[in-house]
């Protein structure tokens, strides 16, 4: 069951791509795709190129090299999309906040280069796992970008919680999908680009295959469910608490 | 391998933190109202705290006190600093979480309100903590200069576009934050 060309692994490379082009489908019905236009772009294009090479890892008249320099084009083109995803989620998260909008773009794009730095030594010091170049440096890049997204969306989720700052529902559910598809992808791309576990390569796919399922899932969830909002009428600042607080405002106002 | 076992130790790390976080945001947005109800603000005398941070104050120890009785006074007042400074960091962090509430208003006053509370708050957090840092590094070297003003000048101003939420949510009771609800 756990061996590639099963029903499951055919289950699990088509199915969330479908869905995933249904929700950007009905993201479009809902005119989402003018509060969220990269993550429509995501859902459409990291779906098609997904099929694509799922077609041409079944087609035979698709040579092994032909296969690798797509699934290179389609991880290139899979980079600029998520960049654009988590840019989308910041500006989404920080933009109502003018006073530290700024502090936010300054600590991502610190965090960003560490971590590109961090990236690039991870790659050079990894064991190669195979002796094509196609497919060890196809490894290596995978390793390299997951690792800088799961940095990225780490600090912006840190960033968050540091300052208390109120996720929409939607933005909320993009941000921990595409977080915990990217750990998930880290942790296997880590093991595969440096030779680990040669012999349980199908359940490292299969783990990347049924963790992109769970993630489609959330997406589905968080972005057709209704937006859940405070309601303004129920806070209430504990009485004796603001009787010190306003003894010291009217003597500030006073000074 | 190391490298392997080093990448995915850092990815289950990165993954339960960001789980922790998001089971956090999600009982907070449930509770939101009510952990705002609960939580509590601290009074901060303004006044002491302006004598801790004045540079003349320091001066004036420096030349009266021995160079070691200077340094150990100079850490004490740097920690009672410390200490202010922390509760008026919880403070705008339960601003935060009040202006947030009132953004959903729908009265348009009380909305821009509660956006300068909300914008204020969060201006005074991230001051906070650049002057936690600095209080922290001046405990290393207690003879360096210090000052947090910024941190003063900006709790001022919070407590005053805090109290203006307060008297549009309810306008008739006047300079009162506790008009809130």
């Amino acid at each position: 069951m756990l061996q590639a060309h099963s029903f499951l692994w055919h289950f699990l490379w088509v199915a969330p791509n479908v869905l995933l082009i249904l929700l950007g489908v009905l993201m479009w019905r809902r005119n989402l795709q003018r509060q969220f236009p990269a993550f429509v772009a995501f859902a459409f294009l990291g779906a098609a190129e997904q099929l694509v090479l799922y077609a041409a890892d079944l087609a035979p008249w698709v040579a092994a090299e032909s296969f690798w320099r797509i699934l290179w084009v389609c991880l290139l083109v899979e980079v600029v999309l998520k960049l654009s995803v988590i840019a989308e989620i910041f500006s989404h998260l920080c933009g109502s906040y003018s006073s530290i909008a700024r502090l936010g773009k300054n600590v991502i794009r610190g965090v960003g280069v560490v971590l590109v730095f961090v990236a690039v030594g991870a790659a050079s010091f990894a064991q190669r796992d195979n002796p094509y170049w196609l497919i060890s440096g196809e490894h290596l890049l995978e390793q390299t970008i997951y690792l800088i997204e799961s940095g990225v969306l780490l600090s912006i989720f840190l960033f968050a919680a540091y300052f208390h700052l109120a996720w929409s529902t939607k933005v909320f559910g993009i941000s921990l999908g595409l977080a915990i598809s990217a750990c998930v992808h880290l942790a296997t791309w880590a093991v595969m680009a440096n030779d680990g576990l040669r012999e349980q390569r199908n359940l490292l796919d299969f783990l990347n295959m049924a963790t992109y399922q769970i993630c489609v899932l959330l997406w589905l969830y968080y972005l057709l469910g209704p937006e859940k909002a405070p309601r303004a009428s129920v806070v209430r600042l504990p009485e004796h608490n603001l009787e010190v607080l306003n003894h010291e405002l009217e003597r500030l106002i006073h000074q | 391998m190391n490298l392997a076992i080093v990448l995915v130790t850092a990815a289950v790390l990165a993954l339960s933190i960001i789980l922790r976080l998001a089971v956090t945001r999600s009982l907070q947005a449930r509770e939101r109202t009510g952990l705002a109800a609960t939580a509590t603000i601290q009074a901060i005398d303004i006044e002491a705290f302006r004598n801790l941070i004045n540079p003349a104050e320091d001066d004036y120890l420096r030349r009266r006190l021995p160079p070691a009785q200077f340094r150990v006074v100079r850490r004490e007042r740097l920690r009672a600093m410390a200490a202010y400074v922390q509760v008026a960091a919880r403070n705008a962090l339960v601003l935060v979480s009040v202006g947030e509430i009132a953004l959903v208003s729908d009265d348009p006053r009380i909305a821009g309100a509660a956006q300068r509370v909300v914008n204020d708050a969060l201006l005074l957090r991230r001051n906070t903590t650049v002057a936690l840092a600095r209080i922290y590094l001046a405990l290393a070297w207690p003879n360096s200069d210090f000052a947090a003003v910024r941190v003063v000048d900006r709790y001022e101003q919070l407590s005053g576009t805090a109290m203006l939420l307060g008297r549009l949510q309810n306008p008739a009771v006047p300079v009162r934050l506790s008009a809130l609800q």
